[in-house]
């Protein structure tokens, strides 16, 4: 056959999407990555008949246009991975024949492999060993085919054949896969996808598969999936792994006909994980249970045992979990070295770990009542161990000990002049790993510089400063350095000092609460910005800190 | 600002900083997403897509209480359901942080930001 058109192309579709549905479960039950949930096949087969369907009802002979019917119904029902990647590879076979009436094998192999480098260009990175590696290793041999030859079925063998084993070496690429004894699922719903394209086109029916000897392969799926749920030996439910294989007798049938799903039925009773497929002649059977002889029992109704196997999970998952957890095996905490450091100061465990969580390498204890000293810092980024630091003083009273010690420190050192601790987060934020110290600290003073920042604190003495009457006792508002409100009620001055800091420009507002502000008083503080100040943004965290009860940071 | 898991031997803290690395590198190899957006990129005007030493800034880990919330700022591939791709990088960060650290998050909040339109 050199050519195929539009309506050629929907039954191609309309088979793949068939021999895909007829196999799904199968595709399920091999489903253990990215998310061991077992849904591959489900997820693909539904993507892929919305595609035969809106194919099969807009299919005319110009088989550009048929092909956009496909990426389309794929688009509208993609679902899951598996799904969206297919979707992907069909959008881009369909682009590269858009305008083609008909396509010829080197046209088909060439559309398949512009679908691949479609489907690549939307991940940031690709994960080999699944149905990219699969689609990207048939496409390269089909394009390699149709250079000597221009019949489409030839090719489309030479696909098929690669993509089978491209499928049998995803383990190898994919550790997981190897771990756990099977091929890629999605890689496995493509093969039979293509499966179906082929025999379409050759004008043959599709075998149906026998599968008992594929039961390894869903028994160690299977396990796969069960392990993952199991934290604590004492979550295991049922603690027998039991499989055994029912050789049918005919006397045993009289009274008891098989039946393969009213078998699975009786036997779903005894435990979970439970997986049974059979023929003509045995039924092969899986099922974790707390009786593994009553399960036995049951599958004597129906012919004799033979190949039985029971394993007691419980001990082997203290085993396990014995192995991978003992004290001899709790090194001590090592000091990680952050060779290009940020040091800064703060005071409160909160706050502490909300710059080391943004990127502090050390953030050294101290504030607005006991300024760490210039040897305080020299031995903070000594211990860290930098041969380039910045330090971020965070306070206007310690920017002079920092600039000491970025003197005497021996090292690349420079000082990014903060003032208070939002100006020091969002220093830090800016911080670039690659970038020079003094570029670095030109775009880290920037960045301090868009943070509007206010605190609320407690007046330690009668006195009035900015034409605003201080009472000793009472919260005070502090902006910008200066004082702007004060009065007994701590609500009433935090909600002064935000409708003062708070702009219409302002996008994200950082409430850092402290030791003394309940959780329940820092979430009002929370919704009296959101309900006022809907453009912004509120973010919360409990800093911790001693002296101040808020600190608020706006950009 | 961590997580803590009390066992006989002892007690496990787990940073911030440790789930944000874990979740980051869980959505970038998810298919669909092209890229993790700084969360201020509202204020740049523009998308810009954070490499990967910086990719952290676009998830945040917030603590409420005894619950673990996640938000991560996504640049999605054109031509993808990009429902679909959030729902795939939800599932798979909740069974990622499962798998390594046995947390289980209260919920993960999927903002994206863009999307990149490739020259093909």
């Amino acid at each position: 056959m050199k050519t195929i058109d539009g309506l050629k192309f929907a039954e191609m579709i309309k088979l793949g999407a068939h021999h895909l549905y007829q196999n799904a479960d199968y595709v399920d039950s091999l489903n253990v990555f990215p998310v061991p949930d077992g849904d591959t096949g489900t997820n693909m087969n539904l993507s892929m008949t919305s595609g035969a369907k809106e194919t099969e009802e807009n299919a005319v002979a110009h088989i550009g246009q048929t092909a956009q019917a496909l990426s389309k119904g794929l688009l509208m029902g993609a679902r899951g991975n598996s799904g969206v990647i297919l979707s992907q590879l069909f959008r881009g076979f369909g682009k590269a024949i858009e305008n083609n009436a008909t396509v010829n094998g080197a046209q088909f192999a060439a559309a398949l492999k512009y679908g691949v480098e479609t489907a690549y260009k939307a991940v940031m990175k690709p994960v080999e060993g699944t149905i990219l590696t699969v689609a990207k290793d048939a496409s390269n041999i089909g394009v390699e085919k149709a250079a000597s030859t221009d019949d489409i079925i030839e090719v489309m063998e030479a696909v098929v054949k690669e993509a089978q084993a491209s499928l049998e070496r995803t383990p190898d690429l994919l550790a997981v896969l190897k771990e756990v004894g099977v091929v890629d699922s999605g890689g496995q719903g493509l093969v039979y996808v293509y499966e179906g394209f082929l025999a379409c086109l050759k004008g043959e029916e599709l075998p149906e598969r026998t599968v008992v000897e594929s039961m390894d392969d869903l028994v160690s799926a299977e396990h796969h999936r069960t392990v993952q749920g199991f934290m604590n030996t004492e979550d295991i439910e049922f603690g027998y792994c039991t499989e055994f294989m029912v050789k049918f007798e005919d006397d045993k049938l009289e009274t008891n006909p098989y039946d393969e799903s009213e078998f699975r039925q009786g036997l779903s009773q005894f435990g979970d994980s439970l997986l049974v497929i059979s023929d003509d002649e045995v039924a092969k059977v899986h099922i974790h249970t707390e009786e593994p002889g009553d399960a036995l029992s049951y599958g004597q109704k129906f012919g004799s045992l033979i190949k039985i196997k029971i394993e007691n999970m419980r001990q082997q998952h203290l085993e396990i979990v014995g192995e991978n957890f003992s004290v001899q095996n709790m090194t001590k905490k090592e000091v990680v070295k952050h060779p290009y450091a940020v040091v800064t100061v703060a005071m409160g465990a909160g706050i502490s770990e909300l710059l080391k969580s943004v990127g502090a390498s050390a953030v050294i204890e101290g504030g607005q009542t006991m300024n760490p000293s210039t040897e305080d810092i020299v031995k903070a980024i000594e211990e860290v161990g930098a041969e380039r630091v910045l330090i971020l003083p965070n306070n206007k009273n310690i920017i002079m000990a920092a600039e000491q010690a970025a003197q005497i420190i021996g090292i690349e050192a420079a000082v990014v002049p903060t003032k208070t601790v939002p100006e020091g987060l969002a220093a830090i934020l800016a911080f670039n790993p690659e970038a020079e110290v003094s570029v670095n600290t030109a775009a880290m003073t920037e960045a301090a510089s868009f943070v509007k920042t206010g605190q609320v604190t407690h007046a330690v003495r009668d006195t009035s400063i900015d034409g605003v009457e201080i009472t000793k006792d009472d919260f005070m508002g502090i902006s910008g350095g200066k004082i702007i409100t004060s009065a007994p009620s701590l609500k009433n001055v935090m909600e002064t000092l935000l409708n003062s800091i708070i702009d219409g420009d302002a996008e994200i507002v950082t409430i850092i609460y402290g030791e003394d502000v309940s959780e329940e008083d820092a979430s009002a503080i929370v919704s009296y910005v959101e309900d006022n100040f809907a453009h912004a943004e509120v973010e919360l965290y409990n800093g911790k800190q001693p002296l101040y009860p808020y600190i608020i940071s706006v950009e | 600002m961590s997580i803590e898991v009390k066992n006989e031997y002892g007690k496990i803290d787990i940073t911030n900083d440790v789930i944000t690395q874990v979740v980051g590198e869980a959505a970038i190899e998810c298919y669909g997403v092209v890229g993790m957006a700084s969360r201020h990129q509202i204020r740049d005007g523009l998308t810009e897509i954070l490499g990967k030493e910086n990719f952290t800034r676009g998830v945040i880990v917030r603590n409420v209480g005894d619950d673990t919330h996640i938000d991560m700022y996504v640049i999605v591939g054109y031509g993808t359901k990009i429902s679909e791709v959030a729902y795939q990088v939800q599932s798979k960060v909740k069974y990622t942080l499962k798998k390594t650290v046995g947390m289980t998050v209260k919920s993960v909040n999927i903002f994206v930001q863009g999307v990149r339109v490739t020259n093909l």
